[in-house]
């Protein structure tokens, strides 16, 4: 009888650490069992600059998803970002030895190598290797090649890459703290697997999620990734925009953001104001609606403009046909579908993790996409799993054996 | 509230006779305007020499000027045009004011009959034994030089005429519209504001007041002598619900006139009528009027009428109107800010420290807005010898060439209020020690709304 797996998925974000306890059915469901979650400190654009104020922060977030879940968490999935993490795609090929024709599992890994011989910085190295299409003799549109004949196999993949050290300081960070880490994942790749389901993904879709320190995203096209990475701009910069500009304080401009904020323009009458209420509950500093939305609308157009930009190379948008998906704390913005859909032309629609059960309110909540994705990510990856394309599709080079 | 003995068939034999007119193009929109806004206690009076626009008008007297001059079409924007014209017609136009002790006069300057004949219909209405209140529009400065040199010119014969001047910018009132309303909207905001005004003078002087305001009073406030026609504020703001007093307050300061109530402390008079339904207390004027002083100096004095009227129900409305004397246009007070908000976007080439923006004065300071006539450079003097006190130098070369740059400094632009004078050194709050992302040559962490120069209040 297959055990029921308990997973944990880890995030360390730059507004708030979030734990997501989940149970793996041997059917490959997947039950959230709790959600835990501290506001993070320390922790800046997704890079962790303070080593023990993350740590503490971690700690009371772990405790937070025990106590939730009733279930003591020996080892995670973590995700990791940052502007840092480069990505490309990269084909690599091999010939099938003389001896056999038939393709086999070997392959598989000879062919992944063959696509990683790239050079990537000498201070980094790799997060992910994410197969995208194969190739036998030529032909495309082979979904899996195993057992057939040919001579040539090649596959294209998409290379993540991260600086190594900013890395391994997050898995250090964890270690710290008490729990293993089995593996880890580059954020909008989690994201993305439980925003889009398959359908989606063969129409091809691009996932924003717009966190705190970040605006991670990812492509899909036909099915398969095609490009990914971060921005290392989020919702902390509007924060410090709105902050710098109605001259408030951070605390104040945070909770304005969240509570009023609206990249809509015009939409408000003129004059019209909004009072902060202070700690006592008497009204205190007035601003005006327009400015708000105003600072918040010039940062968030920006945002999507530089995603553009990034995107535009490789002509990306008319390959999306579920058009874009937007996740994470800043999509709570309202109106921000709106500008998206102004900035790139094609209809964006706002989303939150789905196909998975249990606790409902946790993933209605854009913001635990990306932790929810985690446990979807791990169960994809579990050992006791028939080896599948999905696993193929995912499978890291060995990353664990760096550790020890 | 007292119990007070009203006679009311006596105090309706005290009512006051107003007619409004409408001179020109504009003024009959704002006569169209000022009845749809509901019909008010008074008698309409349309005056144009263009016989088509005038047969469109929803005034119920209508008199046409320059039959001869310029034979029903129009003055062809030409002041000189419709000064003829009012002079040829000058017995009809008097006949039309008579009657009234309350004259206004709406009119748009700029133009041919507005501005020609303004000051012949003033001065034939004070002839004729009425207080005369002209309600003037400037055109938007983009309708060009001319048109604005006209105005300013009809505006100065006007004042000597009329017993009280206001005038409205246009391009002020463009403010008050959100900026992607249509221009059909920034249009009926201009009459909206004159409509507006109009009611509530009328209102001020028709009102059987707990307090009254009178005819010798309202034109205290209004008028300040001297040739320059002094900068008129006005502001309306009416409100119901449970924070009606400090709404009705706010919005009135909102007015695009009242450049949020900034100018109301350098004004001598104020005048404040302040109405409501019967079930406005005592509280609630207390409250209003509390706010309110905050706005205004010690040295101003006000002139405040209140007013119960059983028509406005749950809703309390506040109008202040007050002029003040002029000062040259260069003294305006919004224009210091894209200083200050410049030296807030530090430019790309300095390392990302702390207070390294003085010499963005010196680049930015030129993109001011339009209505800012004299050169960057006294404002740096301004802005950097604030500074001085504020921060310690931090490149002191950079401030040997922005003192380089400085004349004599206005002494006069230094009285004027600023708001905004001491700026926090630049501009990176949260993100001091990190990294800065750059990208284009951009430092991503300043906040976008400084770098790309968006206006922000």
């Amino acid at each position: 009888m297959a055990r029921d797996h308990i997973v944990v998925g880890l995030e360390i974000g730059t507004s708030k650490i979030c734990v997501v306890v989940g149970e793996t059915r041997g059917d490959g469901t997947i039950r959230i069992l709790g959600v835990g979650h501290a506001p993070s400190r320390g922790v800046r654009k997704g890079e962790i600059v303070d080593f023990e104020t993350a740590g503490k922060c971690i700690r009371e977030a772990l405790v937070d998803a025990e106590e939730k879940s009733d279930v003591m968490i020996g080892s995670v999935y973590l995700g990791v970002t940052g502007g840092h993490i480069e990505s490309f795609n990269n084909r690599g090929a091999i010939n099938i030895p003389e001896e056999r024709d038939e393709i086999c599992d070997e392959d598989f890994e000879e062919v992944q190598a063959s696509a990683r011989e790239v050079s990537i910085p000498s201070q980094n190295m790799f997060v992910h290797s994410i197969l995208q299409h194969y190739y036998v003799d030529g032909q495309d549109g082979v979904l899996n090649p195993i057992g057939m004949l040919g001579r040539k196999l090649e596959a294209d993949f998409h290379i993540i890459h991260g600086v190594a050290n900013r890395i391994k300081n997050s898995v250090r960070c964890v270690k710290e703290v008490g729990p293993e880490v089995l593996d880890v994942v580059y954020n909008p790749l989690a994201a993305a697997q439980v925003v889009l389901d398959q359908n989606q993904k063969a129409l091809g879709a691009l996932v924003i999620d717009m966190g705190g320190g970040t605006t991670d995203y990812i492509v899909y096209v036909d099915g398969a990734v095609k490009q990914s990475g971060s921005l290392p701009i989020g919702g902390d910069h509007m924060t410090n925009d709105v902050s710098l500009g109605l001259r408030i304080p951070m605390a104040k401009a945070e909770k304005l953001k969240v509570e009023e904020g609206s990249v809509l323009l015009g939409e408000s009458r003129p004059g019209e104001m909004i009072v902060l209420k202070d700690e006592t509950g008497f009204a205190g500093k007035e601003v005006e609606r327009e400015m708000l939305n105003t600072i918040v609308h010039c940062r968030a157009r920006e945002t999507f403009e530089l995603l553009k930009r990034r995107l535009d190379g490789e002509d990306i948008v008319p390959y999306l046909g579920a058009g874009i998906m937007l996740t994470g704390g800043c999509s709570l913005l309202k109106g921000i579908d709106h500008l998206a859909e102004d900035v790139f032309g094609t209809p964006a629609h706002l989303t939150h993790a789905h196909a998975v059960a249990g606790l409902t309110s946790a993933f209605e909540n854009p913001q635990f996409s990306t932790a929810i994705g985690l446990i979807k990510y791990a169960e994809a990856m579990r050992p006791e799993r028939p080896k599948s394309l999905f696993t193929r599709v995912f499978r890291k080079f060995s990353f664990l054996w760096m550790w020890f | 509230m007292m119990p007070i003995n009203r006679n009311h068939s006596s105090v309706a034999q005290r009512d006051v006779r107003i007619k409004i007119v409408g001179l020109g193009g504009a003024g009959s929109n704002a006569l169209d305007r000022i009845l749809l806004d509901g019909p008010p206690a008074a008698e309409l009076v349309a005056i144009n020499t263009d016989i088509q626009a005038l047969t469109g008008s929803v005034a119920a007297e209508k008199v046409q000027i320059g039959r001869a001059t310029t034979h029903g079409l129009g003055a062809g924007g030409d002041p000189e045009v419709g000064y003829a014209a009012a002079e040829e017609a000058g017995e009809e136009i008097r006949g039309a004011v008579k009657g009234a002790q309350m004259i206004f006069l709406c009119v748009g300057l700029g133009g041919g009959t507005g501005s020609g004949a303004a000051r012949i219909v003033a001065a034939l209405a004070r002839e004729e034994g009425a207080l005369v209140i002209a309600f003037a529009t400037l055109p938007f400065t983009f309708e060009g030089r001319r048109r604005m040199t006209q105005a300013e010119e009809a505006l100065v014969a006007l004042r000597r005429e009329a017993d009280v001047v206001i005038c409205f910018e246009n391009d002020r009132m463009g403010d008050a519209v959100a900026p992607l309303a249509g221009i059909q909207e920034a249009f009926t905001m201009a009459d909206q504001t004159i409509s507006q005004s109009v009611r509530a003078i009328a209102a001020l002087v028709q009102r059987r007041g707990l307090m009254h305001l009178g005819f010798d009073e309202i034109v205290t406030a209004l008028r300040c002598p001297g040739e320059i026609a002094p900068r008129c504020l006005f502001g309306f703001g009416e409100a119901d619900g449970d924070n009606r007093a400090n709404d009705a307050l706010a919005r009135a300061l909102k007015s695009p006139l009242m450049d949020k109530g900034r100018l109301l402390d350098g004004a001598h008079n104020v005048l404040v009528n302040v109405a409501g339904g019967p079930g406005m207390t005592l509280n609630e004027v207390q409250i209003l009027m509390e706010e309110l002083n905050r706005h205004i100096g010690d040295e101003t004095r006000i002139l405040f009428g209140a007013a119960v009227d059983p028509r406005l129900g749950q809703k309390m409305s506040v109008t202040i109107l007050s002029a003040l004397e002029a000062t040259p246009p260069a003294t305006v007070v919004t224009p210091l800010r894209p200083a200050s908000r410049a030296v807030a976007a530090s430019p790309v080439s300095i390392p990302p420290a702390p207070r390294v923006s003085e010499p963005a004065p010196v680049v930015r300071a030129g993109e001011s807005e339009a209505e800012f006539v004299e050169p960057p450079a006294p404002r740096i003097a301004d802005v950097d010898s604030d500074e001085a006190v504020a921060a310690p130098a931090e490149s002191d070369p950079l401030r040997v060439a922005a003192s380089a740059v400085k004349p004599a400094p206005n002494p006069k632009r230094a009285e004027v209020k600023q708001a905004q004078m001491q700026f926090e050194p630049v501009t990176r709050g949260r993100f001091e020690r990190s990294e800065p992302t750059i990208v284009d040559g951009q430092d991503l962490d300043v906040p976008t709304f400084l770098r790309r120069n968006v206006k922000v209040k």
